[in-house]
């Protein structure tokens, strides 16, 4: 089904569903969008935000249960799962979802993360305005979402087309107060068409030599003890990544307390270091060239989908400014000294 | 689910973040895009600077001490102990310990509860431990004791020298900012006893026998000026007592000071033409040159380098003494300091006293007060009787730590005001809950005199209180005027009293920054500073001579103790050990040592060593480390259970009055199993 | 589950169908992250840093395990970690080794008995019995040790079904080996047990060297083999084994890594494209010699 928005209903409609559901959507809070309880201020639908809306599902901190101690036996309490709905989650971070969803989907499945998948709808927003980092084209999971999502907009200018991708979608255009939508005509989808196919070839004009096997090849290639050096161990590519899912769990709290589980980074030694202190990751070097055969050789092989998506996020936050797709430090001096080291 | 733009709370580089927050309760941190300082980007601490908020051990209600325990107390109780307990003391027997991790307008608060609440100027803060020897330095040759200019002004510089400065690991923004100069093709120059990371990453190492700063300086400066690389114009017009410092850096020839430092003359050489033939070339220093009694000595000869090479006043050169914690610079701003009025201005000064008894409506004592060293020291000999500590952990983070113990248990009165429990709240007949940077409003200032905000993300825990709000009750309860209602209230009385904050609002400040001086409200701020001139006018060398450290190795303790930090952890570990990634990542204390020291005492990587020296022993693990350079040992001071503070001695630098941390003389001994 | 779904408005009740890879098999409750509260029943020890716990599950529990699975133990307020399964599921209780290593293993041996532990598993495969050869050689390493009583115990109760069988045990000294008191009732069933320790004393008569110099004493057909110890250790087993004909598919390590979710998402404990946690901590020996 497929219905028009016009820019003057966002609001209402937004209106609308926070009426039933929790609307987290990008709005400005002190200059920058970022993810957030919609309260009624101006959605900041506009490029991409730096942190995910993957947190909705994946938290960086969140609860897995609370222990309460009464006379040596434990009673357990997990908490309450929200009902949500996320505006305006970019394709890449859609793409993430799917694989997230075959990750913790897989048995035995991950209960946390189902109950808020479950729990969560989601509205995606077309990339028609990539922005500096975006190379989604290239890996696939953008400018357009191509399913996952209960119900995809695409801004055209005097509104946004919105094309639903599951009954809920449809619900989501069609259990909304009257007039908000309406209907949409082939002049919308030409408009969809000619953005997308913009943004398609803005990025393909500017990251049109990245390919997976370029990338796999620059796996074989790099040199990791040299990149390990310029690394400043900051775990930002971790953070960021709306595919990197891995996690610690810790206790908080004697005799009463909560078990959390945060979002954790592979690129940290104790991460793989063992009590016994051996590390099979020994090295900073060997953990970064971890995060990228996790994503561009295990994954794959473990759920059939590429671990990236091109949100250039890891990109902007790296604290060392590695080219982590040619996995190289850019300038020119730098490789004539390694020349040198060798 | 909503996400608070606020400062970070650890190092001073002043980076900007969100706390993300879900049913009330911080979950996480991520970068600000729109950061003046770090332009969306974080280090590791940064990244998890919300797990400690709400962590089971904060302190959640005020205490006091009843027989062998502390027990809970009200506000109202334990505020009139504190108030009624110090006033009792009188003023020369009192003294309070600000706190850097505290906002501008709770340091602000704090200086004036010292003076015009007790009517003592027995003032100070860590600044002491850090770079008092940059305030007392840096003010008396430029006028000024802080950053020269903004971090990204790093960037467009042709060389940078590091000194003592441990930056990638220590200050990682500030590293991305020299790596970024580098990549560019800048020279990187680093002088550190330890093959560092960033040394490893530089064109030039210097590997100085520790404490001797001054003489390698002083060489590089001798071979500047043979090569005619001084800068004769920038000289003439902008300095004064040139000629002094010429004379005396003729003994400093490069093939004399190899013999001092160990550093061969030709790395000397080849540093001293990096930065001397550099157009602009920055200098970053950090507790490797402060924290030595010739601390200030140190920070006078990297000034004589900056002045005679005319890097000053332009993008790409000047000083940067890197701030260790998020608001030491502002605590130092806010006066802080046992001489220092808010706004730097002097104590001994009978029309800057005139002004503050004006301001504040009261009289102030005259003279200045005891440092905070000193303080501990009078503790133990029962000169001082009373000392309210905000938020520092002096049982950790202070030299000898035997003998603070002796004089906080010899006080007769102790209130702690933290955010957890700590080796010295557990001395205190009064303790404190505060609210963490999470749970307030105020503002901090980075290393690099920027001003911003810090916002409310969530509730404190329990009946804690911001320290703001601590402060302003006891100054009712000592009779002082002034009714705060908001720290941005505070804020106008600072500007109204501090000349380089006097343009400072809480509306200007908004979602951006103003990097002081910004003496007006319609100043912009300033990010370079000296482009046109110097506050005294010219700036003044100072000739400074090579002294050896006051204990040096000899045959009872051959080798050689310096302190210094991990990545990992924070100062005293209170909140980065409540990290569940960052405890993980380095759990327990340890010493790194050379692999010849380590293999002369029998000991392999990861096993159990006994350090002594005159103050005391530990017993900690091993890490045999190629980055230490033979004879000297390395250990981090965060831990409690293994305090390297125990170690070292407190002697003093003369003229700031900072203790020699970064050199003991120690042993190494194998603990059979 | 169902629960959680009953949280869903109208429009986000739907059936969400997971293209997750079918690889794993496993209780899906494992997934939930709520431990099992088992009793402590009896605590004995082992060697001077190893106690040996035997836990009582609640009734009604099904709790069945294989040889060389494992736990995941918590002690409230300290965390979670993995703890291989020492006892046989032929006999009665579950029977855990615990080496005094860290915070958590700390906690679990200040217990007493009558405090409860969490337990949630069993993870991982064990031993492929099904699959492994009749006669079997079991060696040892250290603390590695744990996993495999698990497997010689199993096998004493069901010794008709296994035929050579020999089992080649090292610790650092005579007081580290752990075990000592069933080594007799091992060889009673036929099982030819080797012991060694790398430092003798005075008090020690056996043998004293490293554990892949007794594989030379056994006269054992090319079978199957389980392995778990350091990684030197299995290396050089590995090579003596090959070198009489064992296939590199028959010998089965069991691999030690840093553990959390024990249910193969936290990624802690991967090898490769592995997860040690699911598709291990048993492994062929081809599957892991690149990183050992």
């Amino acid at each position: 089904m497929k219905a028009f928005l016009p820019n003057e209903s966002l609001i209402p409609w937004l209106k609308d569903l926070s009426s039933s559901l929790e609307v987290i959507a990008p709005v400005d809070v002190e200059g920058e969008a970022v993810y957030q309880t919609w309260k009624g201020q101006p959605p900041a639908l506009v490029g991409n935000t730096l942190s995910s809306p993957i947190e909705v599902l994946m938290p960086r901190t969140e609860v897995l249960f609370r222990y309460v101690q009464d006379s040596g036996r434990y009673t357990f309490d997990e908490p309450k799962v929200p009902t949500r709905i996320v505006v305006g989650m970019k394709p890449c971070d859609l793409k993430a979802v799917a694989i997230l969803d075959r990750i913790f989907g897989s048995e035995p499945t991950d209960h946390p993360y189902l109950a808020k998948r479950r729990s969560t709808l989601l509205v995606s927003l077309n990339c028609t305005d990539p922005g500096p980092w975006c190379f989604c084209a290239i890996m696939d999971s953008g400018p357009d979402a191509q399913e996952g999502f209960d119900l995809a907009l695409t801004d055209i200018g005097s509104g946004y087309l919105a094309e639903a991708g599951s009954a809920a979608g449809v619900l989501l255009i069609k259990g909304c107060s009257s007039g908000l939508f309406l209907e949409a005509d082939g002049s919308h989808e030409a408009s969809r068409d000619i953005l997308l196919e913009n943004a398609r070839s803005v990025m393909a004009e500017k990251y049109g030599d990245r390919s997976v096997g370029h990338l796999r090849r620059a796996i074989r290639s790099a040199d990791w003890e040299y990149l390990g050096r310029q690394c400043l161990r900051c775990g930002g590519c971790s953070f960021i990544c709306p595919v990197c899912h891995c996690f610690s769990i810790a206790d908080l709290g004697v005799p009463d307390g909560e078990r959390v589980r945060c979002r954790d980074t592979c690129l940290l030694s104790g991460f793989s270091r063992m009590t016994n202190g051996a590390n099979p990751l020994g090295s900073i070097g060997e953990r970064m060239r971890n995060w990228y055969l996790d994503k561009f050789e295990h994954l794959p092989e473990r759920t059939g989908l590429i671990g990236c998506v091109g949100c250039g996020r890891c990109d902007e936050i790296c604290l060392a400014q590695i080219d982590r797709w040619r996995l190289e430090v850019l300038d020119e001096r730098s490789r004539q000294q390694r020349q040198q080291h060798k | 689910m909503k996400k608070i733009l606020t400062t970070c709370v650890y190092c001073g580089c002043g980076c900007g973040l969100y706390l993300h927050v879900d049913e009330g309760k911080v979950i996480g941190a991520s970068p600000s895009r729109k950061s003046a300082a770090s332009r969306g980007k974080l280090c590791i601490k940064g990244w998890l600077s919300g797990d400690f908020v709400n962590h089971p051990d904060r302190l959640s209600y005020p205490m006091i001490q009843r027989g062998e325990r502390q027990i809970r107390a009200s506000w109202d109780e334990a505020l009139s102990l504190v108030a009624s307990g110090l006033k009792g003391m009188g003023p020369s027997a009192v003294g309070v310990l600000t706190s850097a991790k505290g906002t501008n307008e709770e340091n602000y608060l704090f200086s004036k509860l010292a003076r015009a609440g007790f009517k003592t100027n027995n003032v100070d803060h860590v600044a002491r431990l850090c770079h008092a020897p940059t305030v007392a330095g840096l003010s008396y040759a430029f006028g000024s004791g802080a950053t020269t200019n903004p971090i990204s002004s790093l960037e467009e510089a042709d060389a940078i020298l590091v000194v003592g400065s441990n930056t990638t690991e220590q200050h990682p923004l500030v590293a991305s900012y020299v790596l970024k100069a580098r990549s560019k093709g800048a020279k990187l120059i680093v002088a550190d006893p330890r093959r560092t990371q960033i040394a490893s990453l530089a064109d030039i190492h210097i590997s100085p026998r520790p404490g001797t700063d001054v003489a390698w300086i002083n060489s590089l400066l001798n071979s500047i000026i043979k090569e005619g690389l001084a800068d004769r114009d920038f000289i003439t017009k902008r300095t004064m007592g040139f000629e002094a410092v010429k004379e005396s850096v003729l003994s400093y020839a490069p093939e004399i000071v190899e013999a001092i430092c160990g550093v061969p003359a030709e790395v000397l050489r080849e540093a001293a033409l990096a930065y001397g033939s550099a157009d602009k070339a920055s200098i970053i220093y950090a507790m490797g040159i402060t924290q030595h009694t010739t601390g200030t000595d140190n920070v006078q000869a990297l000034a004589n380098l900056a002045l005679a090479t005319g890097n000053l006043g332009r993008p790409g050169t000047g000083l940067y003494p890197l701030r260790g914690h998020q608001n030491v610079q502002g605590a130092c701003d806010m006066g802080a300091l046992p001489d220092l009025y808010p706004g730097y201005q002097k104590v001994v000064d009978a029309n800057a006293r005139a002004k503050f008894e004006k301001g504040w409506s009261t009289k102030l004592p005259k003279g200045p007060g005891l440092t905070a060293v000193e303080m501990i020291q009078s503790a133990e000999t029962g000169k001082i009787k009373g000392l309210l500590i905000i938020g520092e952990n002096p049982m950790v983070s202070y030299p000898d730590r035997s003998s603070v113990q002796r004089a906080l248990e010899k006080l007769e009165f102790l209130a702690v005001c933290d955010i957890f429990p700590t080796e010295t709240s557990k001395l205190a007949d009064v303790v404190l809950p505060a609210a963490s940077f999470a749970e307030k409003e105020g503002t901090f200032t980075s290393t690099e005199r920027r001003i911003q905000r810090i916002r409310k993300a969530v509730d404190p825990p329990g009946e804690s209180r911001s320290e703001w709000e601590v402060a302003a009750e006891l100054l009712r309860r000592l009779g002082v005027p002034g009714d705060y209602s908001s720290p941005a209230e505070v804020m106008e009385e600072i500007s109204s009293m501090a000349p380089n904050y006097g343009g400072v609002t809480y509306r200007r400040l908004g979602a951006a920054s103003l990097q002081w001086p910004c003496p007006s409200r319609d100043h912009p701020g300033t990010g370079i500073m000296y482009i046109e001139k110097f506050p005294i006018g010219l700036a003044r060398f100072r000739p400074v001579d090579h002294m050896e450290p006051v204990e040096g190795p000899d045959g009872e303790y051959p080798l050689l103790l310096t302190t210094g930090r991990s990545m990992y952890h924070f100062h005293t570990g209170t909140m980065t050990r409540r990290s569940p990634l960052l405890d993980r990542e380095v759990p327990s204390p340890f010493v790194e040592v050379n692999s010849e020291d380590a293999s002369r005492a029998g000991l392999r990587n990861g096993q159990k060593a006994l350090v002594e020296t005159r103050r005391g022993q530990l017993q900690l693990e091993v890490k045999v480390s190629p980055g230490v350079p033979k004879g000297i040992l390395f250990m981090p001071f965060h831990f409690s259970e293994a305090p390297a503070n125990l170690l070292t001695g407190a002697s003093l630098d003369p003229s700031s009055k900072i203790p020699e941390l970064k050199i003991s003389a120690a042993r190494l001994r194998k603990v059979s199993p | 589950m169902s629960d959680h779904d009953s949280n869903g408005s109208n429009i986000s009740k739907r059936n969400n169908s997971y293209s997750g890879c079918s690889k794993y098999s496993g209780q899906s409750s494992q997934g939930s992250y709520l431990p099992l509260q088992a009793e402590i029943v009896d605590i004995d020890v082992e060697s001077p840093n190893t106690y040996l716990i035997s836990l009582a599950l609640p009734s009604g529990v099904d709790f069945s395990y294989k040889p060389g699975q494992f736990v995941m133990v918590s002690v409230f307020g300290l965390g979670e970690c993995p703890i291989s399964i020492t006892s046989t599921p032929t006999r009665g209780s579950l029977q855990l080794c615990i080496r005094l290593a860290g915070r958590i293993t700390n906690g679990i041996t200040d217990s007493r008995i009558g405090d409860v532990l969490g337990i949630r598993g069993p993870c991982g495969n064990g031993f492929p019995l099904d699959r492994m050869k009749k006669d079997i050689l079991i060696a040892g390493g250290g603390s590695g040790f744990a996993t495999l009583r698990s497997l010689i115990n199993y096998i004493v109760d069901r010794r008709d079904s296994f035929g050579k069988v020999a089992v080649a045990y090292g610790a650092r000294t005579r007081q580290d080996l752990y075990f000592m008191q069933e080594y007799k009732g091992w060889q009673q069933a036929g099982i030819d047990v080797s012991v060694t320790v790398d430092i003798g004393d005075e008090g020690w008569k056996g043998n004293v060297g490293m554990v892949p110099a007794l594989i030379d004493k056994f006269n054992l057909p090319a079978g199957s083999a389980a392995i778990c110890g350091p990684s030197v250790m299995i290396n050089a087993v590995a090579s003596k084994l090959m070198a009489r004909d064992f296939d590199h598919s028959d010998i089965y390590v069991s691999m030690e890594r840093h553990m959390k979710c024990g249910v193969g998402k936290c990624e802690h404990c991967c090898i490769g494209p592995y997860h040690a946690c699911q598709d291990g901590p048993v492994f062929t020996y081809d599957m892991v010699k690149e990183v050992l």
